[in-house]
């Protein structure tokens, strides 16, 4: 069975002395990756890395069991590419750019021809598909990128800033299109972005870079903190009883203004229990909703 | 189903397999410009003094000795005629090859296609020679193949007293020649495409390299005969003196040029090489 994962290690590459990736190492399963970062901070260097563009780099980098120093091309058949710009040929019709690329991607002519008008339909193009390429608005441009991508039939899509320039219906519709080939298909897509709102539509991982770092790699329910295990609370009474309490039932609580957060699985019992044992008198408990953006600007911040 | 109805599907791979990448870059370059009504015109005003040649070729064997007084230059029917043909085609090469060539990488580097291109499993090498086919193509379609035609014309029209000149020697020398110059222009062009995103920019440097330095040493050849050498077209001209095995005209020796012309070649290989790259590095 083919293993579909991407497998990147030590992965060093630096612009003449300016090193741009620093000693990244990280495994995906085919999934919906967010790949987030300042500007600057490697993600679109990173994708090219991936796709064997970068000269002059040290690692490894396994792209579904094809190590892709040694056979580029192969792992390319593989991956679907929709550039943040330019990616629109001139001098070609919707379908005949695709149609191409197709060829490019190794389709027979007739085939490749097949699928343009199969994902040219999928992507919402299929009206406009006989039209100059170069014509096209900037919203009907990212979805030929997509299309572009898809034709070959690739196993990942590597999208750099998938909704960049796109009005909100434009935005909302690309994401549901990248979100249906995610989970009803099964695409190991790796979404570059500035906007951590179409990774948290989109994603369940996230990759976040900075400086050419790796912050953290990790899934996003696992590190966004939903209402059940980060509470603030405020009350009266015997506060440091209370506080250790919840510390000894393994909570983790900060104190701030008189406002203690405690951050527990399960959270709300312990707090309860803890209230009672002490006779802390609660007067306020809320969830706190720990976002992705939280996440991103406290790992960026850091 | 209906395509409309049917959503994302996987492809059913047949069991052809696709063409490699250098043929469906080469096919779709060659066919692009052939939808252009005015650039068939030209190919067709291109043709004119082949069907010339042709006429004079007729001519000649028709009034048997008399045909002596219509040969010299390019209509000539032997070797040097074929020569200096091709060289007379210059003209149109330029015309042609700047309308076709021009734009070939610098579109691709201007509108982000270079980096899609070579998204794709095709290497740099593959990306070159097809794009090099489309040159070479439209540069045999007003040499080579006008060359070509008249040969068989004149083999056919006086019925084999021609000899085996016609059918062979001067088709391989022709090919020969066409081959290596064309090679030349093709990747010289393609350097030049590589190295700027303005179609107008590059179109200006390749017709000053093919009809500029040309000009300007018919000027400077007066104060001194080995300034020629600052013509492009006139070593690729020179060096095919050694292909057609006729002499030459000039101070500067034939292999002299064949070394300049090939050393051209070479530097744009490299510029090539150099220039064509998926991520733009900003130093």
């Amino acid at each position: 069975m083919i293993q579909n994962k991407i497998e990147v290690s030590g992965l060093n590459f630096a612009y003449a002395v300016q090193p741009v990736l620093k000693d990244l190492s990280f495994n995906l399963e085919p999934a919906a990756v967010g790949l987030l970062g300042p500007n600057g901070s490697g993600k679109t260097t990173l994708l090219r890395a991936l796709l064997g563009h970068l000269n002059n780099w040290s690692g490894r980098i396994n792209f579904m069991g094809t190590d892709i120093s040694a056979d580029g091309r192969a792992a390319r058949k593989q991956i679907g590419w929709m550039p943040e710009r330019g990616g629109i040929l001139p001098g070609f019709s919707g379908v005949g750019m695709v149609a191409y690329l197709g060829e490019l991607g190794g389709m027979p002519a007739s085939d490749a021809l097949q699928r343009a008008h199969e994902v040219l339909n999928f992507v919402g193009l299929a009206d406009q598909r006989y039209r100059q390429a170069d014509t096209y608005s900037q919203g009907m441009g990212q979805r030929l990128k997509l299309a572009q991508a898809l034709v070959h039939d690739p196993q990942w899509l590597l999208l750099d800033e998938p909704t960049s320039g796109l009005d909100p219906k434009g935005r909302t519709a690309m994401l549901k299109l990248i979100r249906d080939l995610a989970n009803d298909h099964n695409f190991g897509i790796i979404l570059s972005t500035h906007l951590l709102s179409d990774v948290r539509e989109v994603c369940s991982e996230i990759l976040v870079l900075r400086d050419g770092n790796l912050l953290q790699h990790t899934k996003i329910e696992s590190t966004v903190c939903t209402g059940t295990d980060l509470f603030s609370v405020e009350g009266t009474g015997e506060t440091a009883a209370f506080i250790l309490a919840l510390e000894n039932a393994g909570a983790t609580v900060e104190v701030r203004k008189q406002v203690i957060t405690v951050k527990l699985n399960s959270a709300q019992t312990v707090i309860i229990q803890a209230a009672q044992q002490t006779g802390f008198s609660l007067r306020r408990m809320e969830p706190v909703t720990d976002s992705v953006e939280d996440v991103f600007f406290n790992l960026v911040d850091a | 189903m209906p395509v409309y109805q049917r959503g994302y599907r996987s492809w059913d791979q047949s069991t052809k397999r696709g063409a490699p990448p250098w043929w469906a870059i080469a096919r779709r370059g060659i066919s692009s410009p052939l939808g252009s009504r005015r650039f068939m015109l030209l190919l067709m005003a291109a043709l004119i003094p082949a069907v010339v040649k042709g006429g004079f070729l007729w001519f000649s064997w028709k009034m048997g000795d008399m045909g002596n007084l219509l040969t010299g230059g390019w209509t000539d029917i032997t070797a040097v005629g074929f020569h200096h043909f091709l060289n007379t085609q210059m003209l149109f090469v330029a015309i042609v090859t700047t309308l076709v060539g021009s734009d070939l990488i610098a579109g691709d580097k201007r509108e982000g296609g270079l980096a899609l291109y070579l998204s794709r499993p095709l290497s740099v090498r593959d990306y070159v020679f097809g794009k090099g086919l489309i040159n070479l193509f439209y540069y045999f379609m007003v040499t080579l193949f006008p060359a070509l035609a008249i040969c068989i014309f004149g083999y056919l029209v006086t019925r084999g007293s021609t000899g085996m000149d016609m059918l062979f020697l001067i088709p391989i020398q022709t090919v020969s020649y066409c081959l290596f110059a064309g090679t030349v222009l093709s990747l010289t062009l393609l350097a030049i495409s590589a190295m700027g995103t303005r179609k107008v920019f590059v179109s200006l440097w390749w017709v000053l390299l093919l009809l500029g330095t040309e000009a300007i040493s018919q000027v400077f050849c007066f104060i001194n005969p080995w300034l020629r050498v600052i013509s492009f077209t006139e070593m690729i001209h020179n060096a095919g003196h050694i292909f057609y095995g006729t002499g030459t005209t000039i101070l500067i020796s034939p292999y002299a040029s064949l070394a300049i012309v090939t050393a051209w070649g070479v530097g744009a290989f490299l510029v090539l090489r150099k220039k064509i790259r998926p991520v733009e590095v900003v130093s």
